[in-house]
């Protein structure tokens, strides 16, 4: 079967290609990719004229949270699967801190299996558990999980309580090949519900400080150094991190680091004191775990996004019921839903001419960049790729309102805010699987 | 004042976001309350719910005997006989009481902006008796109506705040309340008890050495340490504190004379206040008590008030 996508946009940030020009598909490959193909080029293919929009690599997200298993009433893999394609996301890597906790070779089987059978056909990529249960002490089978197809593997949203387990782990890990992600984080000192400093003071809430990310990351990256293991550092969130991570990157540790999307638009005074707006204080869509920091540190999340010191932009996608959020704040639980906003989040930071931002950068961080990062076939437009791609407006504007979002929790800082960019058609292997025009996907 | 100023809220939630005018045309009713000893039933016929999710005998009390006075039915919920206990999240009993249609809704709760969550579920006035770390305004509204009617003044006053900051409602709404006034506020705990950016309340100082904070105050208002703060994380022990931190004799001294000595109660004696001086002339910790009463009465009146009028707003 063949397809053949005319009039497009195309940008594929791993060439560096920005034309207008087609794309040739064939079995779900991309068989040519080209100014030279236009509608007259072939007869045989199934034509799509994208009306001069951008077409780039489906997006590939390496943070994802579900319910499945255990928890299907915040999410399941379908549900998420929809939300992910009607936001771009052709790949994702669902965390392991689920209830029963993704810790053994036969769960990471469960759960690829149960994304190969979606019908939206995401790709649905597992992840593993460090440690037993995530509970910080025994390590995981690393080696025969990743056998069994887990791409990546975390310790949830905790950091590893010793420092001498973060060795041994990324010691074996290196070993066995599997792929090390570290959340940056000092538990003893991060024990409050939203940033430390004047803000969190002024509304009587407890403070999570910046330096307890400052601490986790040197250790980290410290240990990655002893032990010469690539590592992925899990979501940034202040200017001074990114120092680090460059001082580190200096002394010849492979350590590329993530930011979550909502952390490059929100600070923390999102969460609201109700000077402005008296309905609008202690938002509990606003409480993320790292927390959203100053304007400062969110302004140089997206410089070092600019000079590459951000390597992949993620969803942070934790959804959350609604009796797990109308809570007084310091109750509610951490947790954003993401999915659906990741690519508009990012094209309105680049609709927004102060930050200086360009698509070529942004869809890099969110397509070839995280590719590269779990040795994917997918994130590029170029012979021999499969074809996962996303046609999208980078300029239509769009409110985004809970309700209307196709997670089953509608838990979205970005609920009641004008975004600029939207999805509007997502393939999946040489198949559309979401088409903005028909409201939901095939 | 013998013009009228209409209070703009709906509810009381906190200091932050009142004027100076809204806080002196409440002391001014408050004031008036005090020499009238029968106030116009201005409250018959509305119910005021009393919602205590913390315990606490002074304040619920106060609101009671306020609410009454002026002619109000009240029902004092107990949350240890509420179905809170058996689960039902905050904003259903929220939703529960605002189905029996009181008028009045007085709420503690141990979370910082659970009071202000809750104003939004329901369709009466709502008046903040605590939450959390956050804001207790009817207390620093008392504590001002004490300190005007001993000084006669609150502009220009220096004004001390020392104990638990960190933990502490009454020092935030105290803080804002007494900056809003043109007091000049100075903040002095351990650099444990001591959070970041207490500029932005209207704090003009802050101070580690108690001797230097209190040095020519007019007023040294000492707040209640938690006695689980007191062991090891914050505070090394309980004697190390009121050594340099608790409010006696030779400390006061450094106060300007006749400084008045506040607590907001109740007082561990001997942790953060010396029992010798809480019953001294300048001390006015019962008559904060006092004029709890008054405080309440005016808040309650007026926000009674502005509901009628929203109401009759809302049938025309």
């Amino acid at each position: 079967m063949k397809r053949l996508l005319t009039n497009a946009r195309i940008i594929d940030p791993a060439s560096g290609m920005d034309t207008t020009g087609g794309v040739l598909i064939e079995d779900g490959f991309i068989a040519d990719v080209g100014p030279h193909l236009d509608a007259q080029h072939t007869s045989d293919a199934t034509i799509t004229d994208c009306e001069g929009y951008v077409l780039a690599p489906g997006l590939v997200d390496l943070r994802v949270k579900t319910g499945e298993p255990g928890s299907e009433h915040r999410e399941t893999l379908q549900s998420a699967s929809e939300a992910a394609v009607a936001g771009g996301i052709t790949s994702m890597v669902v965390m392991a801190d689920t209830d029963p906790v993704i810790d053994t070779p036969a769960l990471v089987d469960y759960l690829k299996r149960a994304g190969q059978s979606s019908k939206v056909l995401n790709h649905i990529l597992p992840s593993g558990a460090l440690t037993v249960g995530l509970e910080g002490e025994r390590m995981t089978e690393l080696g025969l999980m990743k056998d069994a197809g887990a791409v990546l593997f975390a310790n949830g949203d905790s950091a590893l309580p010793s420092a001498n387990q973060v060795r041994r782990v990324l010691q074996y890990a290196k070993g066995v090949g599997a792929r090390v992600m570290l959340r940056p984080d000092e538990p003893s000192l991060a024990t409050g519900s939203m940033n430390a400093g004047a803000f969190a003071a002024r509304l009587g809430l407890r403070g999570l400080p910046a330096h307890a990310e400052w601490i986790g990351l040197q250790r980290d990256l410290t240990l990655a150094e002893m032990t010469g293991t690539d590592v992925i550092i899990d979501q940034v969130t202040t200017a001074r991190s990114l120092d680090i991570l460059l001082d580190a990157r200096e002394r010849g540790i492979n350590a590329q680091a993530t930011a979550a999307a909502h952390s490059l638009f929100f600070n923390e005074l999102d969460i609201g004191d109700g000077s402005r707006d008296p309905g609008k204080a202690y938002l509990t869509y606003c409480k993320v775990n790292p927390p959203f920091r100053p304007e400062k540190d969110r302004l140089a999340l997206i410089e070092g996004l600019k000079a590459g010191v951000i390597n992949a932009v993620v969803s942070a996608h934790d959804p959350q019921p609604p009796e797990d959020k109308r809570l007084p704040f310091d109750d509610a639980s951490f947790g954003a839903a993401g999915l659906e906003t990741l690519l508009s989040a990012l094209t309105s930071l680049v609709a927004e001419p102060m930050y200086e931002l360009d698509l070529m950068t942004v869809l890099a961080s969110v397509t070839c960049n995280p590719a590269d990062m779990l040795g994917l076939n997918s994130g590029r437009i170029s012979e021999g790729r499969v074809a996962d791609l996303v046609l999208f407006d980078p300029d239509r504007p769009w409110k985004c309102k809970r309700d209307q979002l196709r997670s089953r929790s509608g838990n979205s800082p970005f609920d009641g805010r004008l975004l600029t960019g939207k999805t509007l058609r997502t393939m999946v292997a040489g198949k559309w699987v979401f088409d903005a025009s028909e409201g939901a996907a095939q | 004042m013998s013009f009228r100023y209409d209070f703009p809220h709906k509810h009381l939630l906190g200091i932050e976001g009142l004027n100076r005018l809204d806080i002196e045309s409440l002391l001014d009713r408050a004031d008036g309350f005090v020499e009238n000893k029968s106030p116009e039933q201005s409250l018959v016929g509305k119910t005021l719910i009393n919602l205590f999710f913390e315990n606490s005998t002074r304040t619920q009390s106060s609101f009671d005997i306020s609410a009454k006075r002026l002619g109000a039915d009240v029902v004092n919920m107990s949350v240890q006989s509420s179905s809170v206990k058996k689960g039902e999240t905050l904003i259903d009993t929220a939703m529960t009481l605002n189905a029996m249609a009181p008028d009045l809704l007085v709420i503690r709760h141990g979370a910082s902006g659970a009071v202000r969550l809750l104003s939004r579920k329901v369709d009466c006035a709502v008046v903040n008796a605590g939450d959390g770390t956050h804001e207790h305004p009817t207390q620093a509204l008392l504590d001002a109506l004490t300190i005007l009617r001993r000084k006669g003044r609150i502009e220009g006053l220096k004004v001390a705040i020392c104990g638990d900051i960190l933990h502490s409602r009454v020092a935030r709404s105290n803080a804002m309340l007494l900056h809003q006034l043109g007091a000049e506020v100075r903040l002095i705990a351990p650099p444990t008890l001591l959070p970041p950016g207490t500029d932005t309340w209207g704090a003009a100082s802050v101070h580690t050495d108690m001797l230097e904070g209190i040095k020519d105050c007019d007023v040294v208002m000492m707040l209640r340490l938690q006695l689980e703060r007191m062991h090891g994380l914050y505070l090394p022990s309980k004697r190390e504190f009121f050594h340099f931190y608790g409010l006696d004799k030779a400390k006061l001294a450094h106060a300007a004379p006749g400084a008045l000595i506040m607590h907001p109660g109740p007082m561990n004696r001997g942790v953060e206040i010396d029992s010798a001086i809480t019953e001294s002339a300048n001390s006015t910790i019962t008559e904060q008590v006092s004029m709890g009463v008054f405080v309440r009465m005016a808040v309650l009146e007026v926000l009674a008030q502005n509901l009628d009028r929203a109401r009759a707003e809302a049938k025309a």
